[in-house]
């Protein structure tokens, strides 16, 4: 038993329920469940689960020989790896890179056609010898002995005297 | 021998499953046709859908073993039917209540012209149910069913049972209004 309709109806207007329960009392029409039954009979059945031909079922002889199944698994792996080697022969990847085509921004500034040139690495510079003044030269020639390198000017200045001995 | 088994077994499960079906239709088909009437108010039309909601069952007779409340899956499926049906036909002319109704309606004891009037009347009462929003005049239409209870209307709607007392509450409060104001309107 279902349990009984908890909505009371006395606090909906009257004739709104009272239209509600007279349409949803109706009585089916005469002869409906026949009407039905004959459809579903007419119904077509195909969908249900298809079945294996008996020769291919699991039952059958040829599946129980452990060479015809490996046959029947070699057989299945030559024509999957078959069909695969057939479709990579025939496509191949393109060779050519297809490059976007480079729109410009609508409504922002214009390059003026200004190109971008590729910073590359700086090549070798050559330096062409600097021809020195002839005064230089005469200047060098008078020079006094020249200082020693790898020391300061003030290191090779002559040594004040040392103090003397008490 | 397995064969055969299990062909027998098939022609069992078959034989038990259209049994299972028969005894559906036999059982919830005029509730079904209820309520689709209820909603589409066309006699033509909710026998269609009852017929539509009987072959989706067949369809899923496999599934008929897991379902707990048959008749609450039924009506399930049938109000889907219909709801669908609905929307579709928005764009048809509406159905003329009216003439519907006094062709359906029991007129035992009345003259034509009550019969007439009564039918004038419900199609008014009627056309305000269809003003209400979607949710509340779903509930406010099935709980004019008085073998659904307030549970098994939630579960035909996928909704909480206190959703449907507070939806029902709306709803009725909503009538109440617009029937008073086409009161004062006339």
């Amino acid at each position: 038993m279902n349990p009984p309709n908890r909505f009371s109806h006395d606090s909906v207007p009257g004739a709104a329920e009272e239209t509600l329960r007279l349409i949803a009392s109706l009585p089916a029409p005469e002869g409906l469940e026949e009407r039905v039954h004959s459809a579903l009979r007419a119904a077509p059945r195909t969908a249900r689960i298809l079945h294996w031909p008996v020769a291919l079922t699991s039952s059958s002889a040829w599946m129980r020989s452990s060479a015809m199944r490996s046959a029947a698994a070699a057989a299945i792996v030559c024509v999957v790896a078959g069909g695969g080697w057939s479709i990579y022969s025939r496509v191949q990847p393109p060779k050519v890179i297809a490059m976007p085509a480079h729109v410009a921004a609508p409504g922002g500034f214009s390059n003026a056609g200004a190109m971008r040139t590729p910073q590359t690495l700086n090549g070798p510079v050559v330096k062409h010898p600097v021809p020195k003044p002839a005064h230089a030269k005469t200047t060098a020639r008078t020079a006094p002995t020249p200082l020693h390198r790898g020391q300061p000017v003030a290191a090779q200045a002559p040594k004040p005297p040392a103090p003397p001995a008490n | 021998m397995e064969i055969a088994n299990s062909a027998v077994n098939d022609q069992a499960r078959q034989h038990a499953e259209e049994t299972t079906l028969a005894a559906l239709v036999s059982q919830y088909s005029g509730t079904l046709y209820r309520v689709a009437f209820s909603v589409l108010r066309n006699a033509a039309d909710a026998e269609d859908a009852v017929q539509e909601a009987f072959m989706r069952v067949l369809r899923h007779r496999d599934t008929l073993g897991e379902v707990r409340d048959q008749r609450v899956w039924l009506v399930r499926i049938v109000w889907n039917i219909v709801l669908d049906r609905k929307r579709r036909a928005k764009t048809r002319p509406e159905t003329d209540d009216v003439t519907e109704l006094t062709r359906v309606l029991p007129a035992a004891g009345l003259s034509a012209e009550e019969r007439a009037a009564a039918a004038q009347h419900h199609a008014h009462v009627l056309a305000c149910v269809e003003k209400l929003p979607a949710k509340e005049r779903e509930v406010l239409m099935l709980s004019a069913f008085e073998e659904l209870s307030s549970v098994e209307i939630a579960s035909v709607l996928a909704i909480t049972e206190s959703s449907v007392r507070s939806r029902l509450f709306r709803a009725r409060n909503l009538m109440a209004g617009l029937l008073n104001h086409s009161r004062s309107v006339r």
